[in-house]
């Protein structure tokens, strides 16, 4: 509404200032009311102007034709009196229709600066969204090697778990011998006349006893407790032995003989030992366990260390036992897949994931009936960047 | 004559164990002779002493229980003391059943072993000397003929001497005779010496 008001009061001032010039000046009034015309259609709109030129164009009629301040017109002035009616009307629908365009004009503009806004946002947002999701992925990551460091301690675990009496007989025997030794060096020295010689020689196995007791259980821990992998320069050789070593009482009481046949003078791999020695213990147990069984043949487990000729060095462990037959081949490394009544299934995948992970490749062969050979690559430690 | 020094057998495949046990039995002045294996064990020579077998239960190869039945099938009775890491009691039994004295557990306080030893080789002692008895009753009741052993027979199962002359169709007086021999030949002090004597066979073959 009060842009009407505008419009009435433009008209208003040109009126006014046409009065006023009339006296001196004559007839100057069409131009003051075409501004008025103008100004309201450019300021007001197309409504506003239309009015303007109504209410001028009265204005007009009433004081400007002659006679002045009375309704009536001279024939010879109507042409004259139309003439600056239409040329009010073409003022203002020039003038609105320029209005209208600039408008549009401008809505464009607003609308694409709007829908640029709208689109640098989208953007934005699946900016975020990309970074959370990467964060998530990450995280998940971190999550999933979190999960995977403490499934393979897990394993290890539970394989120590499946040794336990193994374990047991290995610390308990030789604290029998210290204390079996202990007890011979005091009776040596509460003799009547004490026999030094015997009571140092005695003394000196407990101690020796003892030592070996402690390495045990140092190997244990190690392999219980370690869940961050370090990597170093590592002898497979020493690993081999140290795991034969913990599992000689295991095979022993299986009836399985252990043979180790390693090459001299192996290059170091560069790889976390207990890892290492946890895929060795694995593929031994397994060895062992595949062997059960067996009444027919010699139950025989032969590990071999070698270097192969492609920068490598080659493990392989070879049971004598059931084999595994050509649908379970491929399976063999599936997480939970078991032939075993106890057992997670777990221990080939993640021995394999182990050996990928040092940039080695584990896999079996069998001929299904007599036996089973793991083998495992490791890339050795100076050739690693090769 | 006197017996032959006591001997103590170890048994056991961890070197350092044996060496322990040999060393605390010496240390009270028996002779030791060690084993890493039931095998070396089966094939070596043992004097003809009173002795005592300490054995592992668990080792490789033959276990203790194993050597155990070898020795007993194989005739020879050793008193055994058993070690062991963790003895069950179906275990335990079944060593006892078949005549171990002793079931230890590892690590073995050495008192204790050091009794065992004691009781096992006074034990051994016991039995040799029984079973040499034994041996000697044997062969002087093997040395009776044919006629004096039937003589010997009927005089432990209470009958007179009439009564064992009319069971033989003989005469008194020969049975007398032959009883004089009975008498003389199993080194018989008195009846009642001979006829423990008699028990003392037959409950020996009736085990």
């Amino acid at each position: 509404m009060s842009r009407y008001a505008i419009a009435i009061a433009f008209t208003s001032v040109a009126l006014m200032l046409s009065i006023a010039l009339q006296e001196p000046f004559g007839n100057p009034f069409w131009f003051f009311f075409a501004i008025a015309v103008i100004a309201s259609t450019w300021i007001c709109g197309r409504g506003p102007g239309w009015l303007a030129v109504g209410f001028s164009s009265i204005a007009v009629l009433y004081f400007f034709i002659p006679p002045y301040r009375a309704w009536n017109v001279k024939p010879r002035d109507i042409p004259f009196f139309f003439t600056f009616v239409l040329c009010q009307v073409v003022a203002n629908w020039l003038i609105s229709w320029r209005r209208k365009t600039e408008e549009a004009l401008r809505r464009g503009r607003d609308e694409l600066e709007i829908r640029v806004a709208e689109r640098t946002l989208e953007l934005k947002n699946a900016n975020d969204a990309l970074v959370n999701q990467m964060a998530e992925q990450r995280r998940t990551e971190e999550a999933l090697q979190v999960t995977r460091t403490e499934l393979a301690r897990v394993s290890r675990i539970t394989t120590v778990g499946e040794l336990t009496a193994s374990i047991a007989h290995e610390v308990n025997q030789p604290l029998a011998a210290v204390v079996a030794n202990a007890d011979a060096c005091v009776a040596w020295l509460s003799r009547d006349v004490p026999d030094l010689v015997e009571a140092r020689a005695a003394a000196e196995r407990a101690t020796h006893g003892a030592t070996r007791a402690s390495e045990v259980i140092v190997r244990i821990r190690s392999l219980i407790n370690k869940s961050t992998p370090e990597k170093a320069q590592v002898q497979i050789n020493r690993i081999i032995e140290e795991t034969a070593a913990l599992t000689s009482r295991q095979a022993a009481t299986n009836g399985v003989a252990l043979s180790l046949e390693l090459a001299p003078d192996l290059p170091t791999v560069l790889g976390d030992s207990i890892q290492l020695q946890q895929v060795i213990l694995n593929l031994m147990m397994n060895g062992i366990e595949a062997m059960s069984g067996v009444a027919d043949r010699p139950r025989r487990l032969t590990i071999r260390s070698g270097a192969q000729e492609s920068q490598q060095v080659l493990v392989s462990v070879q049971d004598s036992g059931v084999g595994v037959s050509v649908e379970n081949m491929p399976r063999l490394f599936e997480p939970f897949f078991t032939t075993r009544t106890k057992g997670m299934g777990m221990g080939l995948p993640i021995s394999r994931s182990i050996i990928e992970a040092h940039g080695g490749r584990l896999w079996a062969e069998s001929d299904g009936t007599h036996g089973t050979t793991f083998q495992f690559t490791l890339p050795r430690a100076d050739g690693a960047a090769g | 004559m006197k017996e032959a020094e006591a001997i103590v057998f170890v048994i056991d495949d961890d070197r350092a164990i044996r060496d322990g046990i040999a060393s605390l039995i010496r240390s009270i002045g028996l002779r030791v002779e060690t084993f890493g294996s039931a095998r070396h064990f089966m094939s070596a020579e043992r004097p003809d002493a009173p002795a005592c077998l300490i054995l592992d239960v668990r080792m490789p190869g033959i276990g203790g229980l194993e050597l155990q039945r070898q020795l007993s099938g194989a005739g020879i009775h050793i008193p055994i003391i058993f070690i062991t890491g963790h003895g069950d009691i179906p275990m335990t039994v079944q060593a006892m059943k078949e005549g171990a004295l002793e079931f230890l557990t590892k690590p073995v306080r050495g008192q204790d072993l050091l009794e065992a030893v004691q009781k096992a080789i006074e034990r051994d002692r016991t039995l040799r000397k029984e079973r040499a008895e034994l041996a000697a009753i044997r062969a002087r009741f093997d040395s009776l003929t044919p006629r004096e052993t039937e003589v010997l027979h009927l005089v432990v199962a209470g009958l007179l001497n009439k009564q064992i002359a009319d069971e033989l169709g003989t005469s008194e007086l020969t049975v007398k005779t032959h009883r004089a021999h009975v008498m003389e030949k199993t080194e018989a002090e008195s009846l009642a010496h001979l006829v423990r004597m008699s028990e003392r066979l037959k409950n020996s073959l009736r085990k």
